[in-house]
């Protein structure tokens, strides 16, 4: 399942881009490629186990998961 | 592959790595992403002097996908000369996904091959045990794919050996040695050099090194007969605090200290005449 920390953006705030860019909620930043493959839990990498990120937001509530069918 | 052949003049061949698949525009704007984006980078660093491209997809988000690289490889193809082609088989992916690096049409004529698994930030392991890595080598050999072989740490060596003595590779050996954090070897001279001590007879090699280790250590590859590979798959930085604006800044920074070295650039052309690289581009038949 896809982190529900994460959506995509297609701006900044202030530049707009291409094409929709990973953003985590949990930690209010753009992520890398290669993160991104971990939110989407591809090639096995799962968020649950595999992502400090999430088991903190988790644990400390710092973020409010978007709802099923937000994203 | 020696000091000699420096002083003899030698030439060196650049590879341009233009974006990989661990950053993104997050850690630096400027990292192209696109089919087109790279393309147009791997263009103009082709006009300053590199003869190989090594290449990675990415999704429509910027994610790594080895699905993209046909993508990837028209776009190339249909903006540069002649500028050699290769594909990543590397990276977090699975096998299946790996391997579609080396199915694209035509085939690339050269593809990474790595040599074993390394690590990345806290979980990241990529999955490259002797099996995988003996299918691909295969694979390539069959359809006239010149590997460059992987070595993230002096370890990796040993499986170059190995892989020889199975009979998958063919003179020369293409050995790309890998210098950084993590798992890779630890980024200094002394261990560039324990590197090129220990290489096979008949292979020709290459050096990457990340950060700010990529200048002065792909330097001293030129020095010591080695070819070079820079760009912003490797270095996001032109120094400390200044990101690069372009591949082409890193292609230019690097050619010019090689000038002034005495070393001059390998064409296209030049590359698989040295590196024994087929030069036939394939195309994909049944
Ligand atoms: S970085 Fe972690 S918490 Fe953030 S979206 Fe990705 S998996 Fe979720």
């Amino acid at each position: 399942m896809t982190c529900p920390y994460l959506e995509y953006r297609d701006d900044d705030g202030e530049l707009e881009f291409d094409h929709e860019r990973p953003f985590c909620r949990a930690q209010e930043s753009f992520v890398s490629p290669m993160r991104a493959d971990i939110c989407n839990d591809r090639y096995d990498f799962d968020h649950r186990d595999h992502c400090e990120v999430f088991r903190n937001a988790e644990d400390g509530e710092a973020a409010t998961p978007l709802a099923e069918g937000q994203d | 592959m020696t000091y000699e052949e420096y002083l003899d003049g030698r030439k060196v061949v650049l590879t341009v790595a233009p974006t990989g698949g661990v950053h993104g525009k997050d850690a630096n704007p400027n990292v192209p992403e696109q089919p087109e984006e790279i393309a147009a980078e791997v263009r103009t660093c082709e006009e300053r002097g590199a003869a190989i491209a090594h290449l990675h997809g990415r999704d429509e988000h910027g994610e790594n996908s080895a699905r993209r690289l046909q993508a990837v490889n028209d776009a190339v193809r249909d903006r540069c000369e002649d500028i050699v082609v290769q594909n990543t088989t590397g990276g977090q992916a699975t096998y299946e996904e790996r391997v579609q690096g080396i199915r694209t049409d035509p085939y690339p004529e050269m593809a990474s091959l790595d040599m074993g698994p390394f690590n990345r930030e806290q979980h990241i392991i990529t999955e490259h045990n002797r099996h995988n890595i003996e299918s691909l080598a295969e694979e390539m050999r069959e359809k006239g794919i010149k590997p460059e072989l992987e070595c993230f740490n002096n370890g990796h060596l040993n499986e170059v050996h190995r892989l020889i003595e199975t009979g998958l590779l063919e003179e020369p050996y293409y050995v790309n040695i890998i210098f950084g954090h993590g798992t890779f070897t630890m980024p200094s001279p002394e261990n560039v050099l324990n590197m090129i001590r220990n290489l096979p007879e008949g292979a020709e090699f290459n050096l990457l090194a990340v950060g700010r280790h990529q200048l002065p250590l792909t330097t001293l590859s030129a020095i010591m007969g080695g070819h070079v590979r820079v760009g912003m798959e490797d270095n996001l930085y032109l120094e400390r605090g200044v990101p690069v604006e372009s591949n082409a800044q890193l292609v230019d920074r690097t050619a010019n200290v090689l000038e002034g070295l005495g070393c001059e650039l390998a064409t296209p052309a030049e590359a698989r005449e040295m590196l024994g690289i087929g030069g036939t581009k394939r195309a994909i038949s049944g």
